[in-house]
């Protein structure tokens, strides 16, 4: 069964005055949701890293797991670091599958079908983008008395998860997300950063959608 | 009793001591810890000799200009952790050899003998390419010999390794991650394609070691 969702998330933070706002999109498209949880099963949660000029910050990836275990109990998270040590070298940038009929292949060898076993992973989940700053305006002085000025400076998030059935050796589900915000900084003799939670939202918005996809209880 | 003008050197030296580390090159020793590979180990036992040139691996870049620093990153010591880590894995039985082999001088209980250089690093920061990754390169050079010490392969190999840039993260902290990253991907490359070197393979297959094939 295939579903495909859009939502659109906006808000700011910061005081009343002067605030900064992020705006957030996510792009849900599923295949075959499980329908009764995971069970005992785990998901484990990879950042993409073969680009040349961006890498799917770790920081990121481990968001996003935390959002999936907070929002389930039930659901085991396997920590990225750990995983990778623990199946080292098969899932490093230069041998990772990128392809799910890929797992077969790596299955052959029984150390890592072994491996793979007892960790009881079903589910394995890509994660691809990053965060990059986009563009700044606005001078700042300081000097023994203090900063004066202003500066503003903007950040896009943009992110694409893909699930993959582990038993299945398929792909069921993607999930964009693309989030935007404006960060500000007035100084009159203290510099008040007024930072946008652009990265943070964006792992909201891909957690919120992996947690629907993988909880019995969503 | 010490005069004003002492007291004034004695501070202007104390200041000026105190920025000198800020004018020094900047200085990694690579440090990292690196997982055991999940493979199935080939059954011979095989000898290892770290030359002085690879066990103090240590890369210099003098700056090209005063707003650069030059940069030393010492591999050496986590070269020789990460290799020992991936060669146990990697076959039945390893020994490290305590001097280096030579064609007169058969090396006893071992089926053949590696010989690991690192031809060439390079690295490069935020401030070089504007891409916002710490990147290492390094090539290395790999000789496989007999237990007599006669040549059975030389062949070169890459690895590659970079780390994102991060929030209060120094130059030498990123930098120190991207080597760890790139001496993991050493150690992948190396596991995934040790048996594929064709005068590997060859030699191999005359010893009779069964080899599986582990592509990636």
């Amino acid at each position: 069964m295939m579903a495909l969702s859009l939502r659109t998330v906006f808000y700011c933070v910061g005081i009343p005055l002067l605030s900064a706002c992020v705006t957030a999109t996510v792009d849900e498209m599923v295949y075959n949701k499980p329908t009764a949880g995971l069970g005992g099963d785990s998901v484990v949660i990879l950042g993409r890293r073969h680009a040349s000029d961006y890498e799917t910050e770790p920081d990121f990836v481990r968001c996003v797991g935390d959002y999936i275990a907070s929002g389930d109990n039930s659901i085991t998270v396997i920590d990225e670091l750990e995983f990778l040590n623990a199946v080292y070298p098969w899932f490093e940038p230069r041998t990772a599958p990128l392809h799910p009929v890929d797992i077969e292949r790596l299955l052959r060898q029984e150390p890592v079908a072994e491996k793979m076993a007892a960790l009881k992973v079903e589910y394995m989940i890509w994660l691809d983008g990053s965060t990059e700053r986009t563009g700044g305006s606005g001078s700042m002085a300081c000097s023994l008395g203090g900063c004066f000025g202003f500066g503003t400076w903007s950040h896009d998030a943009n992110y694409e998860a893909t699930i993959w059935d582990f038993t299945d050796k398929t792909a069921v589900g993607h999930v964009n997300t693309s989030a935007t915000g404006q960060s500000y900084m007035p100084a009159v003799i203290v510099p008040i950063p007024i930072i946008a939670p652009v990265q943070g939202t964006a792992c909201d918005g891909i957690g919120q959608q992996l947690l629907e996809f993988l909880s019995s209880e969503q | 009793m010490i005069s004003v003008s002492r007291v004034t050197r004695l501070l202007l030296a104390v200041m000026l001591t105190g920025l000198l580390p800020g004018c020094g090159p900047a200085h990694v020793v690579v440090e990292g810890k690196f997982p055991a590979p999940l493979i199935e180990p080939l059954p011979m036992t095989l000898g290892v000799w770290y030359g002085d040139d690879f066990a103090g691996h240590e890369f210099f870049d003098e700056s090209k200009s005063r707003q650069e620093s030059s940069w030393i990153v010492s591999t050496g010591v986590a070269q020789v952790q990460m290799w020992n880590t991936l060669l146990d894995g990697m076959f039945t039985k390893v020994v490290q050899l305590t001097r280096p082999p030579s064609a007169g001088q058969p090396v006893a209980n071992v089926d053949a003998i590696l010989v690991p250089h690192v031809e060439e690093l390079q690295y490069a920061i935020p401030r070089h390419t504007k891409v916002k990754v710490y990147e290492i390169w390094m090539r290395y050079r790999f000789e496989l010999l007999s237990a007599g010490g006669t040549p059975v392969a030389e062949w070169n190999m890459t690895s590659y390794g970079k780390t994102p840039t991060g929030f209060l993260q120094s130059d030498q902290e990123a930098v120190n991650l991207a080597a760890v990253m790139a001496l993991r991907d050493a150690g992948a490359n190396f596991a995934t394609n040790f048996t594929r070197v064709p005068a590997v393979r060859n030699w191999l297959q005359e010893q009779g070691v069964q080899t599986e094939s582990v592509s990636p």
